[in-house]
């Protein structure tokens, strides 16, 4: 009796648990990894006046010169402390970055949410994000720039429409399994509206998802910021780490001793933040995505 | 013999002093050498290579594609009647005699003797004729636009040629003799359409000191010295120009020893870097170029001059200098004309005094009643909007460093980094002034022929488009407009330097514009391979002058 008792449920889900444990831990770690990250970056950002030794935008030193006790990093072409435009620099990134993909979650999830509860609207709506998927990403990007002009909102706006997409795919495939639920059948013949089955019993399952993929989108977000800084299509006189490229590229740095401590700095910064909002997210999805769930 | 071939222009003492502070630099032959060959290295080289960053197209005097250094690669196979000398002066050379009328309104030309095309015939007056009528029946542009005057072109004899021109013009021997290329009518006559002339074995035919012998637009040119040259074997036997994608490309191979020198002007942080290589030199020269402050006069409180005045005191000129510029430019002078050039009045003075402006300010009423910090003007905030071309680093640096300084005199400045097009379009609309204007205050600039002819100093102040067709600015006074029409037109040489004086003065006083810097010319080389470079005040030494034997020189 006893050995029934204590066998018959053991095999099956000990093995799932173990199994599941070893591939959490491995997701876990990566999670914690991106975690930090992101808390050291937004750490930096909200402390930014108190941990720069400068004002960014003050002429605190000699142009161009190097690393030394008074400037850690040395300063850029017209003597601003390069250090404190790194940390400065945190805020712009961040602020693009996280405003960036929540706009983008917003559009993604409510063409999600439509396209998945009406199948025919939803079909009509998927083309379109067919389109927006299939588009060439920089050379899209850099002509909206051009067009739309250069300024922090502009730039929001076109990293924003470009990267909704693949959330809108997500979002609709969890609404279209939801819709066909026992619970949400019954709701509708009890006569509820779309609305309200949408807002009370669709939405709710599927915003987790989509704040895991609204922090995946982020760490695309930084990228796009830099890279459209960089070539000079941000705006070039907001400190991001992307426009103190654009700067180092324009006065030469990547030619002389000075990409050492010009170009590198915010070159590794961006490829921590984004590294770090690229695991968050991926360990949520992990955790979140019922695809990608284990059984 | 001649003074000054390379001025290394470290010669502002403060540019030096602020390269100094830099640390780093082999300053070895420091600013001088007189006209001792060999001084900035090799006077003679078998092949010199060097790097452009532009498509040039095929090199004629009509398919040439930009002004610097398109047009001067075109002119090393080509010659005009007169030749800018190291001072920027028209002074004989395919022509040996320039004799004008009195009243201006006709030129007698001798040519020299003994000058021969790359293909042996002889060049002769019948070509200059020639080439008149060819210019001025073919496409527009530059050459047909200087020419636009002359109204008959005759061959007297063998070598001598009577233009007449249609009303008097003051800088004829400079815009016209000195610019226009001399065409071999046996090439040309027999073409109809020079637009699109292919590159082949007639119509490279000119009568320079080099004649193009390989063309690969986009690619390379190969240049091969001319021995009969009239005024001396070329002191290089083969050029070899090769293009590149960009600057850093351009840099990168001069310092691995790939090209020789590159026809682009360095950054400023860059002349220090080349230097300490050890292999290489910079040759550093004053150029025309200007880099300008300019505003809507048309708008309140830009319509009265001692607001303007008190903008122009306001901008510390040597600080934008130092620090944008790391000391490699020439501080703007309050009268318009660059302090190298022969026309510059030295009694203007160029001062900046933030308080003496803070006091203009006042006076005109302008005050800071809500201790914001900011003047308000009929109870607004002063506050301007400052555009700024985004494709120009330095001259954004430029345009937050004046935003700072007119900050601290109370008028609030707000930079705006636009696309070059939509700037042209708010300060130049349809490039005609005649269209009117749409901004506020906007980073400007204009190149060096601007500078290097006295008459354009009309042209960016005068009322009448006709004749103010650079005046951005939209200013108007009648004063100006007196002495703007009479530096057109004046004729007697000491009479036109008295204007030009004037004329400098007035815009001191009335501040059209604010005129900021001229950045120096600064060409990297290998002075291993060659280094006897000639610079012309104000263009810099990528010219054929720099190719041509000493005592051939204009």
């Amino acid at each position: 009796m006893t050995t029934t008792v204590s066998t018959d449920p053991e095999p099956g889900p000990a093995a799932v648990v173990r199994r599941g444990r070893r591939l959490r831990d491995h997701t876990t770690a990566l999670g914690a990894i991106g975690g930090v990250i992101v808390l050291v970056l937004v750490t930096v950002a909200v402390l930014a006046p108190v941990l720069a030794p400068y004002d960014p935008a003050e002429r605190a030193g000699t142009p161009f010169s190097s690393p030394s006790p008074d400037h850690l990093l040395g300063t850029n072409d017209v003597g601003q402390d390069l250090l404190s435009e790194m940390i400065y620099g945190t805020r712009v990134s961040l602020t693009v970055g996280i405003v960036a993909a929540a706009a983008a979650m917003l559009i993604g999830t409510v063409v999600g949410l439509i396209g998945g509860y009406f199948p025919r609207l939803g079909a009509v709506a998927m083309r379109g994000v067919d389109v927006v998927l299939i588009l060439p990403f920089l050379p899209l990007l850099i002509v909206l720039a051009a067009y739309l002009g250069r300024s922090i909102v502009n730039t929001v706006i076109i990293i924003a429409i470009l990267i909704w997409a693949p959330t809108a795919r997500v979002i609709r495939a969890q609404v279209l399994s939801l819709a066909n639920r026992d619970y949400i059948v019954a709701a509708r013949s009890m006569g509820a509206g779309h609305g309200y089955v949408l807002w009370r019993h669709v939405l709710p399952k599927t915003m987790l998802l989509a704040i895991g993929e609204f922090v995946a989108a982020t760490s695309g977000a930084i990228l796009l910021e830099s890279s459209l800084s960089f070539l000079g299509l941000g705006d070039p006189l907001q400190e991001s780490w992307g426009s103190t490229l654009y700067w180092a590229q324009a006065r030469g740095a990547f030619l002389t001793p000075a990409w050492k401590w010009w170009v590198l700095p915010p070159g590794l910064l961006i490829m921590f933040s984004a590294l770090g909002f690229a695991l968050l997210g991926y360990a949520l999805e992990q955790r979140i995505n019922p695809r990608l769930r284990r059984s | 013999m001649y003074e000054r071939r390379i001025t290394r222009a470290g010669a502002p003492a403060i540019g030096l002093a602020a390269v100094l502070a830099l640390g780093a630099c082999g300053s070895d032959d420091g600013t001088e050498d007189a006209g001792s060959a060999g001084a900035g290295g090799a006077t003679t080289a078998e092949s010199l290579r060097i790097g452009i960053m532009s498509e040039e197209g095929n090199l004629t005097p009509h398919t040439y594609a930009t002004g610097f250094p398109g047009l001067n690669l075109t002119m090393l196979s080509y010659d005009s009647l007169m030749q800018i000398d190291e001072n920027g002066q028209p002074q004989p050379w395919l022509a040996e005699t320039v004799e004008g009328s009195a009243d201006g309104l006709s030129y007698t030309i001798g040519l020299a003797d003994g000058v021969t095309w790359h293909d042996g015939e002889a060049l002769t007056a019948d070509d200059v004729a020639f080439s008149v009528q060819y210019y001025q029946a073919g496409p527009p542009g530059r050459f047909a636009t200087a020419l636009g005057n002359i109204t008959q072109a005759v061959a007297q004899d063998e070598s001598t040629v009577v233009l007449t021109l249609a009303a008097p013009d003051p800088s004829f021997e400079l815009r016209t003799l000195a610019d226009v290329p001399i065409l071999p009518e046996h090439v040309w006559s027999g073409v109809a359409d020079p637009d699109v002339a292919p590159f082949d074995e007639t119509t490279n035919v000119g009568s320079g000191p080099y004649r193009l012998v390989e063309s690969d637009p986009g690619v390379s040119y190969s240049f091969e010295a001319n021995p009969e040259y009239f005024r001396g074997e070329p002191k290089v036997d083969e050029l070899v120009v090769v293009q590149f994608a960009d600057e850093a490309g351009a840099t990168a191979a001069l310092r691995s020893g790939e090209i020789d020198t590159m026809m682009r002007s360095v950054s400023p942080e860059q002349i220090d870097v080349l230097r300490g290589t050890g292999t290489l030199d910079v040759v550093e020269a004053p150029e025309y170029t200007t880099t300008l402050l300019v505003f809507d006069t048309a708008v309140a409180p830009f319509d009265q001059a001692e607001f303007r005045r008190a903008v122009a005191l306001a901008v510390d000129r040597q600080r934008l200098v130092d620090d944008v510029f790391l000391g490699a430019a020439v501080v703007g002078n309050a009268g318009w004309v660059h302090p190298d050039s022969p026309w510059y009045d030295e009694s203007v003075e160029t001062v900046h005094d933030p308080e003496e402006a803070a006091g203009l300010l006042d006076g005109l009423g302008l005050t800071d009643s809500d201790s914001d910090g900011i003047r308000e003007l009929d109870g607004a905030p002063l506050s301007f909007e400052l555009l700024v071309a985004s494709n120009n680093a330095l001259r954004m640096r430029l345009a937050e460093l004046i935003g700072e300084q007119l900050g601290e005199v109370g008028i609030d400045i707000e930079v705006s980094s636009v696309e070059m097009q939509t700037l042209d379009d708010a300060v130049w609309p349809g490039y005609d002034v005649a269209q009117g204007r749409n901004y506020e205050l906007a980073m400007w600039g204009w190149s060096a022929p601007s500078q290097a002819d006295i008459g354009q100093m009309a042209s960016l102040v005068a009322t009448d488009p006709a004749i103010g067709n650079l005046n951005i600015t939209g200013y108007s006074d009648p004063g100006t407009d007196a002495l703007a029409a009479q530096l057109d037109t004046e004729l007697d040489t000491t009479a036109r330097e008295q204007v030009a004086d004037e004329l400098q003065q007035r815009i001191a006083e009335e501040v059209p514009f604010v005129s900021l810097l001229h950045p120096n010319g600064a060409y990297g080389y290998n002075p291993d391979v060659f280094g006897d470079w000639v610079s012309i005040t104000g263009s810099g030494p990528m010219t054929k002058l720099s190719f041509i034997p000493g005592d051939g020189q204009p």
